[in-house]
C-alpha cells in the first residue's frame, strides 16, 4: 500500500501517462505494420508484371524462332535476333525487384536457361536449317524447343506465382495484425479513463475523507473544544504528520487554557479572600471593641464598687490587649510576603510561655478544660519571645475556636532528639484530609466560615513563618476526635543576640 | 428564696465571656442570668427553664444564634420569650435577625444603657 498522499499522486499519473503511451504505440506499430504490408503487395504486383513481360518476350523468342526456321529470309532472322535481346530489359528489371535471394539466384538461372535457348539451340538448330532443312525440323529437335520454352516459363510462373502468394500472406498477417493491435488500443482506451477514474476515487479516499476529519476537527478547536483527537496511529503519510501536529497543538491550547483557567481562579479566590478579609477584620476588631467600650462606659455612668471597678478594667486590659495583637497580626501579614523577618533571639524557657497563655485563653473560655503537660524541668530555647508567644496565642485560639463549649485543651512542652517540641490538642472536628495542604496558607479559612467560626486565616500562616525562621518545623495530626497541632525548635538553632560579637557579620 | 424566684431569667447566649461579662453588667442586680457559649448549651438551657428574654449573639461556634432563633418561634412553647439579637455584623443580619422575630437588634459595640433600657421594656410587656 502506499503511504504517502504524494506517491498515491504519482501512481495515478504513471497509471495516466502509461495508457496513454500504450495507447499511442499499438496504433504506431499497427499503423507501421498495414504500410509494410502495402509496400509488399506494390512490390509483388510489380514482380508479376515484369514476370509477365518477360513471359511474353519468352513467348515472343519462341514465335520468332518457329517463323525463322519455318521461312528462312532476313525478316524474319531479323525478328529473331531482335527477340533474342528483348528479353533482357525484363530479365534484369525482375533481378532487380525480387526480394528474396533465393529469387535473385532464380532469376538468374532463368537467364541462363534463355541464353542457353539462345545459343545452344536457337542459333545452332537455324544454321543447321541452312543445309539440312529436314534435321532441324524434325520433331526430336522441336520436341528439344518446346520442353526449353515449357522449362523457362515454368521457372517465371513459379517467381511471380510465389511473390503473389507471399504479398497475400503478408497482406493477411498484417490485417489479422492490425486488427488485433486495434483491439488492443481500443481497450487501452476504456481501461485507461477507468484506471484514471478508480485511481481519483482512490486519491479522493486519501485525500477527502482525512481533510474532512481535519475540517471539523478545526471547528471545533475554532468553538473552543480542545478535547478534539485526530487519530494518528494507523497513518504513516502527510495527513499522519498534520493530525500529529493537529494534536499537539490542541494539548497545547489546552494546557494553556488550564493555566489561565487556574491563574484566574487564583485570583478571584484572592480577591474572595481579601474581601473576606475585610468584614472578618471589622467583626475581629468590633468583639473586643465592644467589651472595651461597654465596660468603660459603666465605669464612667455608673457607680460601682471598687471589687467591680477592678474587675471592669482587668477585661478592659484584656481586651485590649487581645485587640492590641489582633492588630498586630493584621500588621504581621506583610511580614508573611517579607524574606527578611526580624527576630529578637535571646535564650529562654519555652514552658512559661505556654503555660500563661493558656491560662489567659481558660480565663476567657471557662467553658473549656486545659490540661498541661511542661514537665518542672526549664525547657530551654533561643528565640524571639514575642513572637514565640504570638505562635502560642494563636494555636490556642485556633485550639479554642474549634472545640466544642466543653471540650478539653491539652497543652504540652517536651524535648526530643531534635529539640524543642511544643504541642496543643483540641477536640474538635479536625482537618479535613482534602484541606490539609492549605492549613498554613495565608487566609485560608477551610469550613471555618461556614461553622461560625471568626478568624481572618492569618494565625496558622503567620506561625509557620515564625517558626521556619527559627529554623523549626511546623505541622499537625488529626486526633479521634480533634487535631494535634505542633511546632519543633531545634536544639542548636539560633544564636542568642547576647552572644553574638559586635560584627560577627562581618568575620 | 422567694425573691430570687422573682427575677426574671435572662438568657446570655455569647461565646465571648467578656461580652456575657458586658451584658451582665449592664443589665445589673434586677435580674437572675444563665450563660451558654453556644447554642448547644442554650438549648439544654432552654428545655429546663423558660427565660423571660434571650440575648443572642450570630457568630457562634455549630449552629448559628440566627438558627436558634428560628428555633425558638417555631416552638409554640418558646414563640413569645423575647430576643434582643447582638452581632458585630452590623447591617448583614439585622434585616434577617428581625425577619426571623427577633425583638430588637443592637450591633457591637453597643450601648449598655440601650441594651438595658430594650431589656426591661421587653420583659415588662
Amino acid at each position: 500500500m502506499l503511504r504517502s498522499v504524494s506517491a498515491r499522486i504519482a501512481a495515478v499519473t504513471l497509471v495516466a501517462a502509461g495508457g496513454v503511451i500504450v495507447i499511442f504505440t499499438l496504433f504506431f506499430v499497427a499503423e507501421r505494420n498495414l504500410r509494410s504490408a502495402n509496400n509488399a503487395t506494390t512490390r509483388a504486383a510489380d514482380v508479376s508484371s515484369v514476370g509477365l513481360t518477360l513471359r511474353a518476350s519468352v513467348t515472343q523468342l519462341d514465335s520468332a524462332f518457329r517463323a525463322a526456321l519455318r521461312e528462312r529470309n532476313g525478316t524474319t532472322l531479323a525478328d529473331w535476333h531482335r527477340a533474342a535481346a528483348a528479353w533482357h530489359q525484363p530479365g534484369e528489371r525482375l533481378a532487380v525487384i525480387v526480394q528474396r535471394p533465393g529469387d535473385v539466384q532464380h532469376v538468374h538461372e532463368i537467364e541462363t536457361l534463355i541464353n542457353q535457348y539462345v545459343d545452344d539451340y536457337g542459333n545452332p538448330v537455324l544454321g543447321i536449317a541452312q543445309f539440312s532443312p529436314s534435321t532441324a525440323k524434325s520433331a526430336d529437335v522441336s520436341e528439344e524447343g518446346r520442353l526449353r520454352i515449357a522449362q523457362i516459363t515454368k521457372r517465371i510462373d513459379s517467381i511471380t506465382g510465389a511473390a503473389a502468394r507471399s504479398a497475400a500472406l503478408r497482406s493477411r498477417h498484417a490485417d489479422g495484425f492490425a486488427n488485433r493491435v486495434t483491439e488492443a488500443g481500443l481497450a487501452a482506451l476504456i481501461i485507461t479513463p477507468l484506471l484514471l477514474l478508480f485511481g481519483g476515487v482512490w486519491l479522493m479516499r486519501a485525500v477527502a475523507r482525512p481533510l474532512g476529519a481535519v475540517v471539523s476537527a478545526a471547528s471545533s478547536v475554532a468553538a473552543g473544544d480542545f478535547e478534539v483527537h485526530l487519530d494518528e496511529d494507523d497513518r504513516r503519510d502527510e495527513f499522519g504528520a498534520l493530525a500529529r501536529a493537529f494534536n499537539r497543538m490542541t494539548s497545547a491550547l489546552k494546557t494553556n487554557r488550564e493555566e489561565l483557567v487556574t491563574r484566574a481562579q487564583r485570583l478571584e479566590e484572592s480577591e474572595r479572600r481579601k474581601s473576606e478579609l475585610i468584614s472578618i477584620v471589622s467583626h475581629e476588631v468590633r468583639t473586643p471593641l465592644a467589651s472595651i467600650l461597654g465596660f468603660a462606659r459603666l465605669l464612667l455612668e455608673r457607680d460601682l464598687t471598687q471589687d467591680e471597678q477592678r474587675a471592669y478594667l482587668r477585661i478592659i486590659d484584656d481586651e485590649a490587649t487581645r485587640l492590641a495583637s489582633l492588630v498586630s497580626d493584621f500588621l504581621d501579614i506583610r511580614l508573611l510576603e517579607d524574606r527578611r523577618f526580624p527576630l529578637r533571639a535571646i535564650e529562654l524557657d519555652i514552658r512559661p510561655i505556654v503555660v500563661d497563655q493558656a491560662e489567659r485563653m481558660l480565663a476567657r473560655h471557662p467553658e473549656h478544660t486545659l490540661v498541661t503537660a511542661v514537665g518542672a524541668e526549664p525547657v530551654l530555647v533561643v528565640g524571639d519571645e514575642q513572637r514565640l508567644t504570638q505562635v502560642v496565642i494563636n494555636l490556642l485560639s485556633n485550639a479554642e475556636k474549634f472545640s466544642p463549649s466543653d471540650g478539653r485543651i491539652r497543652v504540652g512542652v517536651s524535648r526530643t532528639a531534635a529539640g524543642v517540641r511544643v504541642f496543643v490538642e483540641d477536640e474538635g472536628p479536625g482537618i479535613p484530609p482534602e484541606h490539609a495542604d492549605e492549613v498554613f496558607e495565608p487566609f485560608f479559612r477551610g469550613d471555618a466560615a461556614a461553622a461560625g467560626i471568626a478568624g481572618a486565616g492569618i494565625g496558622l500562616a503567620l506561625c509557620r513563618r515564625i517558626i521556619e525562621a527559627h529554623g523549626g518545623r511546623i505541622g499537625f495530626e488529626n486526633l479521634r476526635p480533634g487535631a494535634r497541632f505542633w511546632f519543633e525548635l531545634p536544639a542548636e538553632g539560633l544564636v542568642p543576640e547576647d552572644d553574638r560579637l559586635p560584627d560577627a557579620a562581618h568575620v | 428564696m422567694a425573691a430570687e424566684t422573682l427575677r426574671p431569667l435572662i438568657l446570655i447566649c455569647d461565646d465571648e465571656r467578656p461580652l456575657r461579662e458586658l451584658v451582665k453588667a449592664a443589665l445589673g442586680g434586677a435580674y437572675r442570668y444563665e450563660e451558654a457559649a453556644d447554642t448547644l448549651e442554650a438549648e439544654r438551657i432552654l428545655e429546663q427553664d423558660r427565660p423571660a428574654l434571650v440575648v443572642l449573639d450570630v457568630m457562634l461556634p455549630g449552629k448559628s444564634g440566627l438558627e436558634l432563633l428560628e428555633e425558638l418561634r417555631g416552638r409554640p412553647e418558646t414563640a413569645d420569650i423575647p430576643v434582643v439579637i447582638i452581632s458585630a455584623w452590623h447591617g448583614e443580619y439585622e434585616v434577617t435577625a428581625l425577619g426571623s422575630g427577633a425583638n430588637a437588634f443592637l450591633g457591637k459595640p453597643f450601648d449598655p444603657d440601650e441594651l438595658a433600657d430594650t431589656v426591661e421594656r421587653l420583659v415588662a410587656a
